[in-house]
């Protein structure tokens, strides 16, 4: 029988889904490596959850099923844009990315301090180039004309810079387990 | 291929810039190392992390449409779909806990403190099934509620006076006290005793009370019980209910139907009209009493402005309808500040509930300009305002423009902490060139948001001391040694709300620092307060019923 969502159930959905959101962007991203519109995905993938909530199972893995539901909002984003079959990736690997991906830790609060911390100490040009870059949606192309930079060189200085706050965000996630 | 190799790889295919032999080979590799995933994740969260960052800080005039379409877009179809999540989501409240003790900073703590960031809560939640939307009187057994908290689960006691409960069903509950009852879900309230009326809207039929003698189950509108150990009286208002006896078959009640369910499954009519007040009756008594409470606030700020030490208050309300002008109504001070010039900011409602009586800053570039003439030995400042979030680094109160020496900023950081400092002047023989900065512990958590709050700080010379006020209690107290001590200090031109940046400036791009929420009146004085002063400003100036058994008093 088709039954409406108890109050009691949907509230604990939103919880649930609000837990989840790193794990469906995420997810979305690592389908859509450097495509726009991850976040009109995440926002579809959302509304949906929350069309089909009554055919959620209680005592199933949400996230699973959150980003079954992901997958095929990327899917469906890729048909409206008509995009390049090229672009995605094997099933095999969207698949083991899903299960892999619902097992990540819940650490985006401790990984944004930590990325601040470690901003705070990059020289002021290399942050300005940073959230430059970042607050940008133009291609690294475009981007990097702009800057009046040759888009080579530009790429590897955001490599390098991204390398330095990767190492640094671990280096302080760790310290932190170990005090 | 080595491992920077694959690593230039991958943040080449994020960054949309590989040829398709690259991402071919780079799939490939993803599909057989599970090494290489774990760190395709750790970049796909920088990546995020970093757009967030760029998101909230600097808005230059190529990144506004990004800022725009931040991520807070996605809950907005959650929060269409649903009202009650929203309230859920973007509350969080601890019973008890919000109010911190004093803290006092000690001198081996100073140099801690260094203007850094501290964790931000991204993803929030809460817990609760509805929120307390009025009280008049009320002495809860569990200690202080306030208008707007949600309501903690388990059970709850109200000794006296009475509650105006909103479930996230939409059921409104009037409780009178004394009452013990539980707030079960959003569909289910659990009384052991004590009366209460419920009204129940459309959306919500089915809600049901349970009592010792029995469930009453709302068919629509409104009805009132009378619950004890032994029975329940049951009254419809309007509408219809049914009564679900234990032990006995159901029954059906109509509009004016009154009955006493035993426990025992007896069920008996009776006479005596249970007379419980309606929640719409409640809200229009409140209104009454917050009306009462603001007329002797217009009486006490009478008083106010021939106070000589009142260089400033500023009520966000302009005098003529469509002026920009916001009157400094201190009448007292020879050196009382200028007239406040608005500044992009849009007027709001007030801490009264009054339209246009407060500005709203969170448009950008918004700002309250003033000029505060003079040196003062010490000052004081109070500020009434409602913060929608604290999205940014600095999220300005009151700022003097640049940052010159002598004069005062106040902001509060982004994580709840709230900064204040005065600039020791760079030549001063005192020698230390370290600029102190007097926080406060964090007083920031979600259920603060969309909420009126009262902030003070106080810069007290003789003494020495820095304290922090939030809602007239001290939040913190701080030693102001020797080296910082700033004995004049000067303001000249300043902001409320936002910081001068970039107005003397060519370059057009600047820091977004402006308040991302309202404020209905600003205070500076000359000196510093006492917090018996702090207090009673407090006390006559909140809009909400003082609480006698308020547990930070």
């Amino acid at each position: 029988m088709d039954q409406k969502p108890s109050a009691d159930s949907e509230a604990e959905l939103v919880a649930q889904l609000t837990r989840s959101q790193l794990a469906i962007s995420v997810y979305v991203r690592s389908l859509m490596p450097g495509e726009q519109g991850t976040d009109e995905v995440v926002q579809q993938t959302n509304a949906k959850i929350w069309q089909k909530r009554a055919e959620f199972q209680a005592g199933t893995n949400f996230r699973a099923w959150a980003c079954a539901i992901a997958r095929y909002e990327v899917l469906n984003f890729r048909k409206q844009q008509a995009r390049d079959r090229r672009l995605q990736f094997s099933a095999e690997l969207e698949q083991t990315l899903a299960m892999e991906v619902v097992e990540l830790e819940d650490d985006l609060a401790e990984r944004q301090s930590a990325l601040r911390q470690c901003l705070d100490q990059l020289p002021a040009e290399s942050r300005e180039l940073l959230m430059l870059r970042y607050g940008s949606k133009e291609t690294l192309p475009n981007f990097a004309a702009r800057m009046g930079r040759s888009a080579d060189g530009l790429k590897v200085t955001l490599h390098r810079l991204r390398n330095k706050l990767a190492g640094c965000i671990e280096r302080r996630l760790a310290n932190q387990g170990g005090i | 291929m080595n491992p920077e190799q694959r690593l230039e790889l991958l943040d080449g295919l994020l960054d949309g810039s590989i040829s398709d032999a690259e991402r071919l080979q780079i799939e490939a590799e993803l599909i057989v190392d599970p090494q290489l995933r774990q760190e395709y994740y750790r970049r796909i969260r920088l990546d995020y992390l970093l757009e967030r960052e760029a998101a909230s800080l600097v808005v230059a005039p190529q990144t506004l449409e990004r800022v725009s379409k931040s991520n807070w877009r996605v809950w907005s179809i959650l929060f269409l779909t649903s009202a009650a999540s929203l309230m859920m989501l973007a509350a969080w409240s601890h019973w008890k806990s919000r109010w911190k003790p004093v803290v006092t900073v000690s001198s081996a703590q100073e140099g801690v403190a260094s203007g850094k960031l501290a964790a931000t809560q991204v993803q929030q939640s809460a817990r609760g099934f509805g929120l307390l939307r009025g009280q008049s009187e009320a002495v809860w057994a569990q200690g202080t509620l306030r208008e707007g908290d949600l309501l903690p689960e388990g059970s709850l006691q109200l000794k006296a006076g009475q509650a105006h409960i909103e479930l996230f069903s939409g059921v409104q509950l009037m409780v009178q006290g004394e009452a013990e009852f539980s707030v079960d879900s959003p569909m289910q309230v659990t009384v052991i005793k004590g009366r209460l009326r419920a009204q129940v809207p459309e959306p919500a039929q089915g809600f049901q009370i349970r009592t010792s003698a029995g469930d009453i189950v709302d068919l629509g509108t409104e009805f009132s019980i009378d619950a004890a150990e032994q029975d329940a009286r049951v009254q419809v208002v309007d509408g219809e209910v049914e009564i679900r006896p234990h032990g006995s078959p159901r029954r059906r009640l109509t509009s004016g139907n009154v009955v006493r369910v035993a426990s025992s499954g007896t069920v008996a009519e009776e006479r005596e009209d249970l007379n419980l007040i309606s929640p719409d009756q409640f809200q229009s008594m409140l209104e009454a009493q917050v009306q009462r409470h603001l007329e002797s606030w217009q009486q006490a700020v009478a008083d106010l402005r021939d106070d000589a030490r009142l260089l400033a208050f500023y009520r966000m309300k302009p005098e003529q309808e469509r002026s920009r002008v916001a009157k400094n109504l201190a009448a007292a001070s020879s050196w009382a500040a200028s007239d406040g010039a608005i500044v992009a900011a849009v007027p709001a409602t007030d801490r009264w509930g009054r339209n246009g009586a407060a500005l709203d800053f969170s448009r950008l570039g918004s700002r309250l300009r003033m000029t505060v003439p003079g040196e003062h030995r010490g000052i004081s400042m109070l500020c009434w305002v409602k913060i929608n979030s604290l999205d940014r680094w600095y999220n300005s109160l009151f700022l003097t423009d640049g940052h010159e020496d002598h004069e005062p900023h106040w902001q509060i950081m982004d994580d709840g902490r709230i900064f204040f400092s005065v600039k020791q002047p760079k030549d001063s023989a005192k020698a230390s060139q370290q600029q102190h900065v007097y926080y406060s512990p964090s007083i920031w958590s979600s259920d603060l948001s969309g909420r009126w709050i009262m902030l003070a700080i106080t810069y007290d010379v003789d003494q020495q001391r820095v304290t922090h006020f939030l809602d007239g209690q001290p939040i913190s107290r701080e030693a102001i040694s020797d080296r910082a001590l700033v004995e004049n200090i000067r303001m000249g031109a300043a902001s409320l709300g936002n910081w001068s940046e970039p107005m003397y400036r060519t370059d057009a791009e600047f820091v977004v620092r402006n308040l991302n929420g309202s404020i209905d009146e600003f205070a500076i004085f000359s000196g510093a307060l006492s917090p018996q002063e702090i207090e009673r400003l407090y006390r006559i100036g909140t809009p909400n019923a003082w609480q006698e058994n308020d547990p930070r008093q």
